[in-house]
């Protein structure tokens, strides 16, 4: 029984290091030694040692002997987290506009393709699928040599969840690891879910839908059009004799295809709005946005329904009329935002942060630290980046913490996360690792004197 | 506000037949035994007008009708002045959102030489609307980006624009530049799209282009005074020249504070006699437009305020403050099918703060005033237009009936479509 069991398990093993160690330079084995370890899953240990194999955890914990084969890093005055996860990126796919507003209104609409509309008529209805590219893979678009993937590694990230994001059906997103020659060997789960932004189909001519009701009565038909098209497949796939075949339809496919639902939801009312629609299309919801979700707490805590929430906070537009004053609705919204995570901490939603087009440590250690001014603590902090979007996408037995047996994504910084002064000294990505170059220096202004 | 009755009907086939009769005799008359509110001075109590071929021969109580003039009897009646409405669209255009029946602007920035009054449709179904509710005469104003044309003071009743004149160049319409335009409402239709700093360029541009405009304008009129050799006459220079002589205004149309500061700056650069107009926010500005003695043509305060946080009466207070600050105003309604609301546009403002001789000012002699008709319209004096109405209250308030109106001295038709829908809809079969 033992050696039947052993036997494919290691082959497998085999298989992928055969498969892995193509494109493998260096050492596979690495230990951190007498380092300070943020597990996330528990609390953090402060001597302690990580060893890394073949792209997996192997151990971790505070009396961790350390393999002979090991490149050993000496940890002291270092801190090892597990890998940040960006829980709503464009990272990946080359010339993508980060991820449209989030229903607001607030930032630019996506660009990337537009869904191919059929160009002889006029839209009509749902029945047209107009603006769906839910069979669109973000998977099947990575590109490795894309620059976003190593600026987001040398902030401290090493997986993104893209999703693409033009259209109202946009597509299927993806959860990758931030390295790898092949895109194919990056990805972690290819399908995470559909994003669905609230936009008109766009046009002049009326084209269906162009208002939010509209929109929202065609994903609602959508969904219904989805679970009688799997009804009918199933039936004709059992009596393919004496029944008509259902047609083909590939936006009902990628919508079947995909485990869950992204809906926008920056404003309370639309927190509210998308809690009773997610309920209404009888799908697992996930809401993305959050600048007054500080409003919405109990709505989300008793619905149940994890939110991602935008470090790009609302500020005032930089070519904003410098006369014009802004309302206190406006000046309240700015005010306020920073304090959605800290309040969805407290309240015991479940939430992530997502970079919205920040790339740099720097602004997204100056964006975090305004919710860690406003409240927020900085172990959630840590989880929203890490933990949180890995459970939230159902990848949390692979990703987000340091355990045995996960994937080796860490972040070895020298001083906390989120501090000004802090360095992210190594990245690992799959066991991988990086060193991040230093920021490049600015560009040196000739002065007068030294012309 | 009033419906034809059978008596009324009655009352139009008599007046019908006297037409026929005597067609002299129809705008002249004795109107007796009423209240007099000239609006000029003391309201006349048991007073009389003398109207002569559609004038005023005579306003006073020991007035008597000369031999074989008509009388009518007003007794415990209240005269007042036509109402003037300072700024509508209509005879320019009908249905806004039907192109063809729209007239109100032309292509291009600079249009001085357009008069409205020849494009008005004396035929238009707003005016017999408008006129129920005793507005007797309208400023008809052309509109676009910059300098859109002249605007016509007209009576809302007449066969041809030619009889409908009050004053065809009564003042030149120019919208000042605006950065943002007003807030969606207002100049919102003009206003400059993009960013701050598009916004900007454009805003420059046009300032400098309408400098530029009222320069040429200057050195026309001394290549023409000079009788210069190869001196080209030019329609929109030509129609420049009463503007920069200052003796046609300029109505500005500047909604937002930035833009009535900017209105008074120009028209102190330029030497110009100007009015501000649909001034919104010109309780922001009450020092400068006082000590430049400019007078303002406001719209409707029933309406919401230009900002989110303003309180909710902002443009109801305004006029208020305005009077009280010393300010001479005129309400209008910058509107066509609600140009009828006028009185009670301005009767709102005495519930936050105007005397309500003052709101009656505001849409009568005020108006005219400003506009510079007052030796024709906007009160009830000897020598004017006989525009009046004869009323059994208050013309600010919605119950108030009118009995008679004047234009000109013609008793003129109260009917009009909304009394046909109401006459056609109460008959409907139950």
């Amino acid at each position: 029984m033992k050696t039947s069991f052993l036997l494919p398990k290691t082959l497998l093993v085999l298989l992928c290091a055969a498969l892995a160690g193509l494109s493998a330079e260096g050492p596979q084995v690495f230990a951190i030694r007498n380092t300070r370890v943020v597990r996330v899953s528990g609390p953090p240990i402060e001597d302690g040692t990580v060893v890394v194999r073949d792209g997996l955890i192997e151990a971790v914990g505070a009396n961790v002997k350390v393999p002979p084969d090991a490149w050993v890093i000496e940890g002291k005055g270092l801190t090892v987290y597990p890998g940040m996860i960006d829980a709503l990126s464009t990272w990946g796919i080359p010339g993508a506009a980060p991820p449209a507003a989030a229903g607001g209104g607030r930032r630019g609409g996506g660009g990337g393709p537009a869904a191919p509309t059929t160009p002889q008529s006029v839209i009509r209805g749902p029945e047209d699928r107009p603006s769906n590219t839910s069979y669109l893979k973000a998977a099947d678009q990575i590109v490795a040599a894309d620059p976003s993937i190593e600026t987001g590694r040398n902030a401290g990230f090493t997986t993104a969840a893209t999703f693409p994001n033009s259209n109202i059906f946009a597509g299927q997103g993806v959860i990758f690891d931030l390295a790898g020659e092949r895109s194919g060997s990056m990805i972690v789960s290819p399908s995470a879910g559909t994003y669905i932004a609230m936009r008109s189909a766009g046009g002049f001519g009326g084209s269906f839908p162009g208002s939010l009701m509209g929109i929202m009565a065609y994903v609602h038909q959508i969904y219904l059009d989805a679970d009688h098209y799997k009804l009918a497949k199933q039936i004709y796939s059992q009596h393919p004799q004496g029944l008509q075949r259902p047609a083909y339809d590939r936006t009902l496919e990628g919508v079947l295809e995909s485990p869950r639902v992204l809906l926008p939801a920056a404003r309370a009312v639309e927190v509210d709005r998308m809690i009773r629609f997610a309920r209404e299309l009888n799908r697992s919801a996930v809401l993305y946005g959050g600048d007054e979700a500080w409003r919405a707490v109990d709505l989300l805590k008793q619905s149940g329904t994890p939110i991602l929430v935008s470090l790009k906070w609302p500020e005032r537009s930089r070519d904003a009329d410098p006369a014009a004053q802004d309302s206190l609705h406006t000046l309240e919204m700015r005010d306020k935002a920073p304090g959605t995570p800290g309040a969805l901490a407290k309240g015991g939603v479940k939430f992530a942060f997502y970079t919205d087009g920040l790339a740099t440590q720097q602004d997204i250690n100056r964006s975090v630290k305004r919710a860690l001014d406003a409240g927020l603590t900085q172990a959630d902090a840590v989880r929203a980046l890490t933990l949180s979007p890995a459970e939230i996408y159902g990848v949390s037995d692979r990703l987000g913490s340091i355990d045995k047996g996960k994937i080796a994504n860490l972040v070895v910084t020298e001083g906390e996360l989120f501090q000004d002064k802090t360095k992210v000294k190594y990245v690992f990505v799959d066991g991988l690792k990086f060193e991040p170059a230093a920021p490049a220096a600015p560009a040196r202004r000739n002065t007068e004197a030294t012309q | 506000m009033n419906r034809p009755t059978v008596l009324s009907f009655c009352g139009l086939v008599l007046l019908g037949t006297a037409l026929t009769c005597s067609a002299a005799d129809t705008n002249t008359f004795l109107l007796r035994g009423a209240t007099i509110h000239t609006m000029a001075g003391k309201d006349i109590v048991n007073g009389s007008i003398l109207v002569r071929d559609g004038k005023i021969a005579g306003v006073g109580q020991d007035l008597s009708a000369p031999s074989g003039v008509r009388v009518i009897e007003g007794k415990g009646m209240q005269v007042y002045p036509g109402i003037i409405d300072a700024g509508t669209s209509i005879g320019l255009s009908e249905i806004s959102g039907v192109a063809v029946t729209n007239d109100v602007q032309e292509v291009g920035k600079f249009n001085p030489e357009l008069r409205a009054s020849i494009a008005v449709n004396p035929e238009s179904e707003h005016i017999p609307v408008t006129r129920a509710n005793g507005i007797t005469s309208v400023l008809a104003l052309p509109d676009g980006p910059l300098i859109s044309g002249q605007a016509s003071l007209i009576h809302l009743d007449g066969w041809t624009t030619d009889q409908m004149e009050v004053k065809r160049s009564t003042v030149m319409h120019l919208r000042m530049p605006a950065i943002g335009g007003a807030g969606g409402r207002g100049e919102g239709r003009f206003g400059a799209r993009g960013s701050f700093d598009e916004q900007k360029k454009t805003f420059d541009k046009d300032v400098a282009d309408l400098n530029n405009f009222f320069e040429e304008a200057r050195r026309y009129k001394q290549a023409k005074a000079a009788h210069s050799p190869g001196f080209k006459p030019d329609l929109k220079l030509e129609a420049m020249q009463p503007v920069i002589d200052g003796e046609e205004p300029v109505l500005i149309t500047a909604v937002r504070e930035r833009a009535i500061r900017d209105a008074i700056t120009f028209g102190d650069k330029q030497k110009l006699k100007i009015i501000l107009c649909q001034a919104t926010e010109a309780y922001k500005v009450m020092d400068e437009i006082k000590s430049h003695n400019i007078p303002v043509v406001l719209g409707p305060t029933l309406a919401l305020p230009l900002e989110e946080d303003d309180p909710y009466d902002r443009p109801a207070t305004t006029p208020g403050e305005l009077y009280k600050a010393g300010i001479k105003f005129a309400i209008a309604s910058f509107s066509n099918e609600f140009s009828r609301d006028l009185p009670y546009q301005a009767a709102a403002a005495v519930a936050f703060g105007l005397p309500k001789e003052e709101a009656m000012k505001a849409i009568t002699v005020n108006a005219a005033q400003i506009l510079g008709v007052a030796n024709t319209v906007g009160t009830i004096e000897e020598g004017k237009s006989a525009d009046f109405m004869l009323v059994d209250g208050d013309p600010l308030l919605e119950q108030t009936q009118i009995k008679q109106l004047f234009i000109k001295g013609n008793d003129v038709n109260l009917d009009n479509k909304h009394n046909r829908l109401y006459e056609k809809y109460m008959n409907r079969p139950k």
